[in-house]
């Protein structure tokens, strides 16, 4: 059903701009054409790969969302929390700065340096909390916290320091943007990030009990620390994939784990696939929004997150304020 | 008779400056429902939790039916011993059947849903704790009494041949508290289940545990008297013991062949009370 809807969505978004697309055109013109119409090029060049990014970052933080709500047992958890944004950040504004002239492959290394820097950070703050103590989630928050505080400091330094031409590219990265006409940079990305989601999916029956409590997650037969570095591992990489395909975009990964845990429980069973799915959903419609809404410019999708998914958590909570324990 | 449960010389402390457990060892019989009291920070919970795997203890060994906790498997340990903490609330609303079911993760098969067994013990768990009527509410929604009797609902479902509660009757009121003994001693019986519970109220141990684990402060005690007694309720519940182990004055009053006591504060040291009072 959700997985229907999520390609009817993509569907009707991919159709959706300034530019004007019919539907009719696309599939009418063959694939070996020489001459292809205009709206084949758009829409195959254009808007699908954008599509399929936006769904693939949105049900990657959705996805890791859920996870590390589960893991450090706290409902204001999100993937940023633990450092991934900062670090991220921190080696965009690196890799610009620096002024680096080489490439990789024929593409700019500025997503590698972004992945770099979030999976070193949060690599980081996984050891330090694991130095305060096995299940004291509480050492890892204020790791997590800490470190962000201390990275986004050395971020403004470097941003006071830059050139206005350096600070623009840095700004530009990290509010988020969801052009990527690579298929083959896609391709790794989005099999990195589905593969991630179905490993968490077997994990999923464990989370369930560990987001109760570490020791009765350990006295129903989990070996929880096993199954909190694996779900940690693959949550934190399919989050530094997606910061690295597309920046940083707030809310999903903290809003849409909730309003799926408001509408259908919180059995992880289905609150992380359906999360995927909803976070998929919400991103390609927001980024719809996003580039349809001021043509010709185009507004970073982060902020259409926000004004679009505020309002509408507000309207489920309300809604389904009695099935959630703390206003019961 | 078999024995359940076993632990040798286990000394256990929280850094070196805090020792709790000193070379405890006894053994429990199969079907037994034995006690743990003794007062506050004697190390109780500390003991329910390495009976249960929880932790490991410095030195000493337990045996469960016989295994060796030190090379078990968590899953092992998990289908030998369920462990019912105190009441809380988790951090997500989670229904009561839902927690319940989760004592089953161990069994779910390879996608990770539960049987029809699975599904048929967590039933049977939730009528025996009469848990049904609310089984699709959150927990948070349920009374602390309500919310006790689904934890042992989970414990139960997890179909385990030992039981151990930590204080379930901690903020319960007194039905309720009777409430959960009765259901914890017709467990033992229907099931022959072990049950090992640390509980606060003498008396309530005196009318429901076969056996009782009294521990004592470290330190308190003199050099040649053990840190702690187990055996008989009536043998070990004694007033000196009890006074000695927490340090109070008891009364204690004969009805039937039961004895209880009650403790005496400050104020009730001038007044003629009928009775022993040490």
């Amino acid at each position: 059903m959700a997985v229907v809807l999520l390609v009817l969505v993509m569907l009707f978004c991919s159709l959706v701009g300034p530019q004007a697309i019919s539907l009719k055109a696309v599939v009418s013109t063959p694939a070996n054409s020489a001459m292809p119409s205009p709206d084949y090029e758009i829409f195959v060049r254009v808007r699908v790969p954008r599509i399929i990014l936006a769904a693939l970052v949105g049900a990657a933080l959705a996805s890791a969302g859920v996870t590390f709500q589960a893991l450090l047992r706290n409902p204001l958890a999100d993937p940023y929390i633990l450092g991934i944004s900062s670090g991220a950040g921190l080696g965009v504004i690196l890799a610009i700065i620096s002024g680096i002239g080489w490439t990789l492959w024929g593409r700019s290394p500025v997503a590698v340096f972004a992945f770099i820097g979030a999976l070193g950070t949060v690599w980081l703050v996984w050891g330090i909390g694991r130095i305060t103590g096995k299940y004291h989630v509480t050492g890892l928050l204020l790791a997590g916290v800490v470190v962000n505080a201390f990275l986004s400091a050395m971020i403004m330094f470097l941003t006071s320091i830059a050139k206005s031409q350096q600070l623009h590219a840095t700004i530009f990265w990290l509010m988020g943007n969801m052009t990527e006409e690579d298929f083959l940079v896609l391709w790794v990305g989005g099999g990195c990030i589905v593969a991630g989601i179905v490993g968490l999916f077997f994990l999923s029956p464990q989370l369930n009990v560990i987001s109760v409590g570490y020791h009765d997650a350990k006295s129903v037969g989990i070996p929880v620390e096993k199954i909190e570095l694996a779900a940690f591992a693959i949550s934190a990489f399919i989050t530094a994939v997606a910061v690295s395909l597309s920046g940083l975009i707030g809310f999903v990964g903290l809003i849409i784990p909730h309003a799926v845990r408001l509408v259908f429980g919180p059995d992880h069973r289905q609150l992380l696939p359906l999360s995927a799915l909803a976070g998929a959903m919400f991103l390609v419609l927001a980024d719809t929004v996003a580039r349809t809404i001021v043509t010709p410019a185009q507004l970073p999708v982060g902020v259409i997150t926000a004004i679009l998914g505020g309002p509408f958590f507000l309207i489920l909570l309300v809604k389904y304020s009695r099935k959630v324990y703390w206003l019961a | 008779m078999t024995s359940a449960i076993q632990a040798e010389h286990v000394t256990f402390g929280y850094g070196r400056d805090r020792p709790v457990l000193r070379d405890v060892g006894f053994e429990v019989q199969a079907g037994t429902f034995l006690a743990i009291a003794g007062p506050n920070g004697v190390g109780k919970s500390t003991l329910i939790n390495i009976l249960a795997g929880l932790l490991r203890p410095q030195s000493g060994e337990i045996l469960l039916e016989g295994a060796n906790l030190r090379s078990c498997s968590v899953q092992d340990i998990a289908r030998r011993v369920a462990v019912v903490r105190q009441e809380f609330i988790p951090a997500f609303g989670f229904s009561a059947i839902e927690t319940v079911l989760m004592a089953r993760t161990l069994h779910y098969g390879r996608l990770g849903f539960e049987s029809g067994t699975d599904r048929e013990l967590a039933r049977r768990a939730m009528e025996l704790t009469a848990t049904t009527e609310f089984a699709s509410r959150t927990l948070g929604s349920l009374s602390a009494g309500e919310r006790q009797r689904v934890f042992i609902a989970r414990g139960l479902a997890q179909n385990t041949p030992i039981l151990l509660l930590d204080e379930p009757t901690s903020f319960l009121d007194l039905k309720h508290q009777v409430q959960i003994y009765d259901l914890l001693k017709s467990i033992q019986t229907d099931k022959g289940t072990t049950i090992v519970a640390i509980t606060h109220d003498i008396n309530l141990a005196t009318q429901y545990c076969d056996q009782t684990l009294l521990l004592y402060p470290l330190g308190s005690e003199p050099v040649e008297h053990p840190s702690y007694r187990i055996g008989k309720t009536t043998e070990i519940l004694t007033p000196e013991e009890v006074e000695r182990a927490f340090d109070v004055r008891v009364f204690s009053a004969i009805m039937g062949n039961e004895r209880f006591l009650i403790p005496l504060g400050a104020r009730a040291g001038n007044s003629n009370l009928p009775g022993r009072a040490s």
